[in-house]
């Protein structure tokens, strides 16, 4: 090769690189805003080198392609925190509707079931009541009156909080349907890359499947596998495949016992799937934890207060000198049959105030024994060890408890996602933001808060101690 | 509003915990060095404080312990987070072995050639 058609070799090859490193660049501008999409960078390769009059010489570069500037990592634990956000973001809507139930409607003066306290304290009053005027007709009422309020708070919050299990139910089939658009849409994708760009970033391609994971993730708790040829397969977190190169397994909800059950390929996944995480994870723990958890502690104040009220009931005498049997029972509450439904289906059974046993047998229709008896069961281990209303009370602290735990929870996963996303937007996203810069940022906020942490937690220790001792002195 | 010249005792350690906890999801550094310089001066006017203040600032401290678990949760959270980006920075710069390095320009021949 001759001197100048070399030297005119290196420079026309020199400008062929930079005009299609510009391309590259103004690609990335023109797609500054748009979501999802990923810078990309120049690829140069180094031409071989030409040798005249026995000495080398380089020949310049040639630019062979783009390179998405994306980190997998990165995007993984995005996701990742993207998923367990969206679960107890999901979980946190649901139990918020669970809490508002037992929240007590200080300023209405209808019954709702955050009066069940004050209606159990108001029914054992009652009863108190009775026990100094055993014969008063408008205090046997007043009893029957209380009874009805009480089945019909607990009545009533059953009956919500069946009709949230139901919602939340319709809305997990809802979410199996957006799963499975997504997942044929990156089993399509899949295909596509692993075709038309096996060995190289295959950028928009990579950008859409990697917009339609960050959208599975909010839905549901996957885990990514990368597969030959930039392909991927996607499971759900405890395993099941959803997606294998070019294919997408469905996701189908189905009914079993009544309660909203997943499926992949016949298999029940519903319990692996409410721990894995998404949107999906949240709305399944709310179904299949919070509400039954919330639907038994009903159904066993109801269980337990209707047994112990009716038993001794029927161990007394009413006013009119009856005493209640096997075949024709004094029931004050319909009886339960078995704890399972007991909420749902609590009522008062007794129409007739007359029929109050407030005496103990043989002692006359005037006596007061039994009633005194019916007042002392507040103050009686009679549901699962505890008075009633301490159950009661306890039940809602948990409740309670449980929604601040999951809310701190979906503060500092949010939080988390916030940062990554701040980070992935300085790494992959098209603006000015130097990386490095991100990072330092990162790392000086970290150390600025550990310090704001160690000194906020001394002076609250010794704010405490400090307290304690004033209290004490 | 405050009069000129008067000043509060402490400030309010609940909301103190939740900006901390929103800077750091912000990645606010500035906001989080100068949260960190008013504990330092929270923290030294503690003892020098009288009982009554005392007393506030337990009482303070005692509605401030839910956020504060939600901000070791967050800072928890960006320790984990610092730990991939400080990774992905190792695993750019060729330090750690996962994978084939990104074809981006070439090395000098002496280094490539180890005849150097």
């Amino acid at each position: 090769m001759g001197t100048i058609s070399s030297a005119f070799g290196l420079i026309s090859g020199a400008l062929d690189a930079d005009q299609s490193a510009l391309s590259i660049v103004a690609n990335n501008v023109a797609n500054a805003n748009t979501p999802g999409y990923t810078e990309e960078t120049p690829n140069w390769q180094e031409n071989s080198p030409v040798t005249i009059g026995g000495v080398s010489y380089g020949s310049g570069v040639t630019e062979t392609g783009a390179t998405s500037v994306r980190d997998r990592v990165l995007e993984g634990r995005l996701d990742q925190q993207q998923q367990l956000a969206s679960a107890s973001s999901a979980r946190l809507t649901a139990l918020n509707g669970v809490q508002a139930l037992f929240t007590p409607d200080s300023g209405s003066s209808t019954a709702t079931a955050g009066d069940i306290g004050s209606d159990i304290t108001s029914l054992f009053s009652s009863f108190s009541s009775l026990e100094a005027d055993p014969t008063n007709i408008s205090l046997r009422e007043e009893v029957l009156s209380s009874a009805k309020t009480l089945a019909g708070d607990v009545s009533n919050a059953a009956a919500s909080l069946d009709s949230q299990g139901s919602a939340l139910g319709q809305q997990a089939s809802g979410v199996t349907g957006q799963v499975n658009s997504l997942t044929t849409a990156i089993a399509q994708l899949n295909q596509q890359i692993e075709t038309t760009s096996p060995n190289t970033d295959a950028g928009t391609l990579e950008d859409r499947r990697q917009e339609d994971l960050s959208q599975l993730s909010q839905l549901i708790g996957i885990n990514q596998v990368t597969t030959e040829n930039n392909g991927l397969s996607l499971t759900t977190t405890s395993g099941q495949l959803l997606v294998s190169g070019g294919s997408s397994f469905e996701l189908t909800s189905g009914s079993v016992g009544g309660a909203t059950h997943l499926f992949v390929g016949g298999t029940d996944i519903t319990f692996q799937l409410a721990s894995g995480g998404g949107q999906l994870g949240g709305t399944l723990t709310a179904l299949n934890q919070d509400i039954p958890t919330a639907l038994n502690a009903l159904n066993q104040l109801a269980y337990n207060l209707s047994t112990s009220v009716n038993a001794l009931n029927n161990a007394g005498t009413d006013l009119n000198g009856d005493t209640g049997t096997v075949t024709v029972p004094l029931n004050i509450f319909s009886q339960p049959t078995a704890l399972a439904g007991s909420a749902a289906s609590m009522s008062v059974a007794m129409t007739d105030p007359s029929q109050i046993a407030t005496a103990a047998l043989g002692l006359g229709t005037g006596n007061n024994s039994n009633a005194n008896a019916m007042a002392n069961l507040s103050n009686q281990s009679i549901v699962n060890g505890q008075t009633p209303i301490d159950y009661y009370s306890n039940f809602v602290s948990s409740l309670g408890a449980t929604v601040s735990g999951v809310q701190a929870e979906n503060t500092a996963e949010n939080a988390s996602v916030t940062q990554l996303q701040a980070q992935n937007n300085a790494l992959s996203g098209v603006n000015l933001n130097d990386e490095a810069a991100a990072m330092s940022k990162m790392e000086n906020s970290y150390q600025a808060a550990s310090q704001v942490f160690t000194m906020l937690n001394t002076i609250m220790a010794a704010a405490l101690n400090l307290g304690d001792q004033t209290t004490v002195s | 509003m405050l009069e000129c010249g008067a000043r509060r005792e402490h400030p309010d350690l609940k909301q103190l915990v939740i900006e901390a906890s929103r800077a750091l999801a912000q990645l606010d550094a500035s906001r989080l060095e100068e949260l960190a310089l008013s504990c330092q001066a929270l923290n030294q006017t503690l003892g020098a404080s009288g009982a009554e203040s005392r007393s506030g600032l337990a009482i303070q401290a005692r509605k401030a312990r839910g956020d504060m678990a939600v901000f070791a949760r967050i800072l928890e959270a960006t320790r984990c987070n610092l730990g991939v980006i400080n990774r992905l920075r190792e695993l750019r710069a060729g330090r750690l072995e996962y994978g084939e390095r990104p074809a981006h320009g070439w090395a000098p021949a002496e280094i490539r050639h180890g005849d150097n």
